[in-house]
């Protein structure tokens, strides 16, 4: 056999195998926030700035939503066992149904916010008063 | 086959990221590795080999090339081999910046930097699309100078041998003179923050001297905790996506611009605004 195909066929066994050993040794937690300050750090961290004026934390520390001064609104999404920050269109949908917030740019994040999911809302439709 | 190290060195590259697999289990780092961002980044790794492979014998022959045209030969002399590797690596400083503040560099580049962890599988995030963006060109000076092009991709090679091991959290501080000559973990992990104080700082390959020569060295600060990644993080596990995004983003933003705009979202630095 071709010692290049080899080469590349061991590299390929020893990155399967590195893979699956990530994996046993437990590396596929999902992300949670420690508290609200590491919120507010990871917020600031979004393309062009933004400072958090109000934020929210899911009840399971899963994600977050946050206002800036000016009204802006940005979330933080579960990626892996890490965040990622999205500043949301001034112009897309959210709902607050059962105390969760279905925001309609991200259809697979949910933030559980519970009584509190009201004041996030910016369209009129509550499944709860529906 | 021209002689390569780093195919040698890949067996302890493997048992280096095991070894830290396991301290990052032993120390109770949960969020030091994430099965599927390894998965991404190793995948980059083993397809970075093979575009190596694809493109590699034609960047040999460009730097033989450029070697002949030159009037100088240096020859095969001893004292040549430091002095290459030296200059290699400000060749390797000037390529790295460039490749942080030139958008077509970058969309290769940016591959490198795509992953939230920072580990020593992180160090195995190659580009596949390194010969599209040109960085060849930056070891051309080197065969112009009139170093043997087998010379030059041999010190090459073990430049990027010894940036595999500065990709880890595991190593906080080392000796004073040696933080003040090489890059070390902690100022490669300055590299690779997305925290604003840290952006464009910190391109060196094996000589942290170059950043402080040319004025972008930034020492890292224990009190700010470093945040790895892109500015614009990828949220997203899938290969190929990460591969092509940039150059995606340079496709849509040159379609949409306007003519006289088009080709600043080539060769400005990367996030310009329109």
């Amino acid at each position: 056999m071709d010692s290049q195909l080899l080469q590349f066929l061991g590299s390929l066994a020893a990155v399967s195998a590195l893979i699956t050993l990530t994996y046993i040794l437990g590396f596929r937690s999902t992300a949670r926030l420690e508290s609200e300050d590491e919120a507010r750090e990871l917020f600031r961290l979004a393309v062009g700035g933004f400072e958090p004026a109000e934020i929210a934390l899911d009840a399971d520390h899963a994600g977050a939503i946050a206002r800036n001064a000016e009204g802006r609104l940005a979330v933080l999404v579960p990626h892996g066992n890490q965040f990622v920050v999205r500043c949301l269109d001034p112009t897309t949908a959210i709902e607050a149904r059962d105390g969760q917030l279905l925001i309609a740019e991200l259809p697979n994040l949910m933030i559980t916010l519970g009584e509190r999911s009201q004041g996030w809302a910016t369209t009129d439709i509550d499944a709860n008063n529906a | 086959m021209p002689f390569n190290p780093v195919t040698y060195a890949i067996p302890v590259f493997v048992a280096l990221i095991l070894g830290e697999l396991v301290w990052s289990r032993w120390a109770g780092d949960s969020r030091a590795y994430e099965w599927r961002d390894t998965g991404t980044s190793l995948a980059f790794g083993l397809g970075s080999t093979l575009a190596g492979a694809l493109t590699g014998g034609l960047t040999a022959a460009m730097l033989v090339w450029m070697h002949d045209l030159s009037p100088l030969s240096v020859g095969w002399a001893w004292w040549a081999w430091p002095l290459c590797f030296v200059l290699d690596d400000l060749a390797y400083y000037w390529f790295h910046r460039s490749a942080h503040r030139v958008r077509w560099f970058w969309a290769s580049h940016v591959n490198h930097h795509s992953s939230q962890h920072y580990n020593l599988s992180t160090a195995l995030r190659q580009s596949w699309t390194g010969f599209v963006a040109l960085s060849f060109v930056f070891r051309w000076p080197l065969a112009l100078l009139g170093f043997e092009p087998g010379m030059i991709l041999v010190c090459a090679g073990f430049n990027l041998i010894y940036q595999f091991w500065i990709h880890t959290e595991a190593v906080k501080r080392l000796p004073r003179w040696f933080e003040a000559v090489m890059n070390t973990p902690s100022h490669h992990r300055v590299h690779h923050a997305v925290n604003a104080r840290y952006l464009d700082r910190n391109y060196a390959g094996t000589f942290i001297v170059w950043d402080r020569m040319f004025g972008t060295f930034a020492p890292e600060d224990d009190a700010e905790r470093i945040r790895y990644g892109i500015v614009s993080q990828l949220g997203s596990f899938n290969l190929l996506y990460a591969v092509f995004h940039e150059w995606l983003g340079i496709a849509r933003d040159v379609w949409r611009a306007p003519w006289r705009y088009k080709f600043d979202y080539i060769w400005r630095e990367p996030g310009l605004e329109p």
